[in-house]
């Protein structure tokens, strides 16, 4: 199969998966972020199991896409640091989800 | 679908990870045992004392040992509106408790009010907090919503003094929630913040 285009139904490529949520380790950051308002780094190492190095490259990416903003919040008085899905990144994982939906729907059956 | 399905299931895992610290159930356990306590040394005041003030501990305490150890998260809008919805049937809930204890200590109260009020008080208490428990998903918690049935059931038919029973109920509890504790605490080490800036 060819990269960036993963097989669909009477194998034609699926159009429009986003490869950056495609990969499984960011999908689950950005899942986690969709069903939250907002969580600290802290809170998706503990839910993910991912080791910081890991997390914190996933996260990067993600905020050079424009998918994740990290803000500075204040909590007991003390900085603290907490991550978002931009509305970008919330359309993003949307489409992701629906596209991926619509691929598995177009399979062809036994 | 099996996509939205794993996402419920994550945003419920999100949600009940703040149940994992135990301190819930302790907060269950004290309130029982405050309200035992008011009702042996006739101090009726500290019910409401002991439920607003381990309120308070319970916030302190899950700032001071939850969300450095396990992070914080903001909930959805979903989760906040099903905890807005939870409190005012709380409040319908106490309103009928408080219109019960108002036809018992009015002349004009039932008999049978009078004979089965102990089992009927434990009864209310108790599935408040099993439908909280259901409600949540936080199941555990529908073994604190026993234990104040079978202290009610316990005074109701074995003529133990309601007090006692209210105190071994929130005892056990509290005994409960500490075990929790104890493993979220051996579980979950206090997060440094050099791992946490590298997190970012």
């Amino acid at each position: 199969m060819p990269a960036g285009k993963p097989a669909g139904s009477g194998g034609q490529p699926i159009t429009g998966i986003d490869r950056l949520i495609h990969e499984p380790s960011r999908y689950l950051i950005m899942a986690y972020l969709f069903v939250v308002e907002s969580a600290d780094a802290l809170f998706l190492q503990r839910q993910t199991g991912f080791t910081w190095g890991n997390l914190s490259s996933h996260l990067s990416r993600l905020e050079t896409a424009g998918y994740v903003v990290i803000k500075k919040d204040f909590l007991d008085k003390k900085p603290h640091t907490m991550l978002q899905l931009t509305d970008a990144g919330r359309t993003a994982f949307k489409l992701y989800r629906r596209t991926m939906k619509q691929a598995l729907e177009d399979l062809p059956g036994p | 679908m099996q996509i939205d399905a794993d996402l419920k299931k994550l945003e419920r895992r999100a949600f009940l990870t703040f149940f994992q610290d135990g301190l819930w159930d302790i907060f269950i356990g004290l309130f029982v045992l405050g309200w035992g306590l008011g009702m042996l040394t006739s101090a009726d005041y500290l019910v409401g004392v002991s439920f607003v003030g381990f309120w308070l501990i319970v916030l302190a305490l899950k700032r001071w040992l939850t969300y450095p150890r396990i992070g914080y998260a903001r909930l959805g809008q979903q989760k906040t509106r099903v905890i807005s919805r939870l409190v005012i049937i709380l409040a319908v809930v106490a309103l009928a408790g408080a219109l019960m204890a108002v036809l018992v200590s009015s002349g004009s109260r039932p008999q049978w009010l009078m004979e089965y009020f102990p089992l009927l008080f434990c009864g209310m208490l108790a599935l408040i907090v099993a439908g909280i428990a259901v409600w949540l998903g936080a199941y555990r918690f529908v073994l604190h919503a026993a234990f104040i049935l079978i202290a009610g059931a316990v005074h109701q038919w074995l003529n133990i003094k309601w007090p006692y029973t209210f105190i071994a109920a929130g005892a056990l509890s509290i005994l409960i929630g500490l075990y929790v504790l104890f493993r979220f605490l051996r579980r979950y080490p206090r997060a440094s913040p050099e791992e946490i800036d590298a997190g970012r």
